[in-house]
């Protein structure tokens, strides 16, 4: 299980998503630009055009290069494009929650912890 | 002995309902609240001047976090034990991020509010204001910003604050007791397998002895 190390310096929410997702969320103050040279952004803002290898990078750079994200949130379509990566992260930290963009509500049959859910209930 | 570990297996599925139902009543309000914000959004790019659209374009490359995140475990005596955490998010005054208010969530049920939000109780809080007001996204969209962007961000922060938080606590525990009655139903199994050997045992003993009894008759 998670020690206090793990999880400790990780104060930030990063999201996935499409503009309006993104904008939504940061309007409520979650964004945040690291100090150069680096300036990491722990937002990516998906459009028909962003190549599934540039989400799934950002994906991992969030959940396993970044230690001080928290708490990752996806649009569940966008996370449909990487369904097999966030199917396979196992880890505790950081927290990856699904949610719904403007386009494409909530649904429960994608959801991975209903899913998981439904194995222990042995469906 | 099999009865125990069943009242046990019970009792932790018991308790996993109850997340799932808070989890799935949770997600309700999640839907919501971002259904209302991409609504705010969609009428304040209506109402915008032409060409004007609140998005990626305006951000500020500079922004900084004002709501973080704390990570902590449920109990002090808890901090390496294998517990459900506790998230919340703050709001963070300045840089370093001291000085926050906010809800925590536990997977148990329990808010433990932090600082009143009310502004206005104090007018020794001004310079927090103004800090608050610098540092608020809104201004990335010019001086008057619309009243549905402004609405937007109502219902994001209270997404942020209050839901997003409580689904992720509530979403690990349900992770933890999945372990765990995973565990207890192997453990009945074993249980289960070693009483149906020892059994089988008896059973094959009790037969020989009954044959030796009639070679002897």
């Amino acid at each position: 299980m998670a020690s206090h190390a793990d999880y400790k310096d990780r104060q930030f929410l990063a999201v996935i998503g499409d503009e309006d997702s993104v904008t939504g969320l940061l309007l409520a103050g979650i964004g945040h630009v690291t100090n150069p040279p680096d300036s990491q952004k722990n937002f990516l803002v998906v459009d028909n055009k962003t190549e599934a290898s540039a989400i799934e990078a950002a994906f991992d750079s969030f959940t396993t290069q970044r230690k001080d994200i928290g708490i990752v949130l996806i649009n569940q379509h966008v996370a449909d494009k990487i369904r097999h990566r966030i199917d396979t992260y196992t880890a505790a930290f950081p927290t990856v929650l699904e949610i719904p963009s403007k386009e494409h509500p909530y649904d429960p049959e994608k959801d991975s912890v209903l899913r998981r859910v439904r194995r222990l209930f042995g469906e | 002995m099999e009865m125990d570990h069943d009242h046990h297996i019970d009792a932790l599925l018991e308790r996993y309902l109850h997340l799932l139902h808070e989890y799935t009543s949770l997600r309700e309000q999640l839907s919501a609240l971002q259904a209302g914000m991409y609504q705010d959004l969609a009428r304040a790019n209506f109402a915008a001047e032409r060409g004007m659209r609140f998005g990626a374009d305006q951000y500020d490359e500079r922004m900084r976090a004002s709501r973080r995140v704390s990570i902590t475990p449920s109990s002090a005596l808890d901090s390496d034990g294998d517990v459900p955490v506790r998230f919340a998010v703050f709001r963070a005054e300045d840089e370093d991020g001291d000085g926050g208010e906010g809800v925590e969530h536990t997977a148990t049920g329990k808010e433990a509010h932090g600082e009143t939000k009310d502004e206005t109780q104090s007018s020794g809080h001004a310079g927090h204001a103004t800090r608050r007001r610098r540092n608020d996204p809104l201004n990335w969209f010019g001086l008057l910003t619309p009243l549905p962007l402004r609405q937007a961000q109502d219902r994001s922060v209270r997404a942020v604050e209050y839901v997003i938080p409580r689904l992720a606590a509530v979403g690990g525990e349900m992770a933890r007791l999945e372990i765990e009655v995973r565990r207890a139903r192997k453990r009945r199994a074993k249980m289960g397998k070693a009483a149906a050997a020892a059994a089988a045992g008896l059973g094959s003993g009790g037969e020989e002895a009954k044959k030796k009894g009639e070679v002897v008759g």
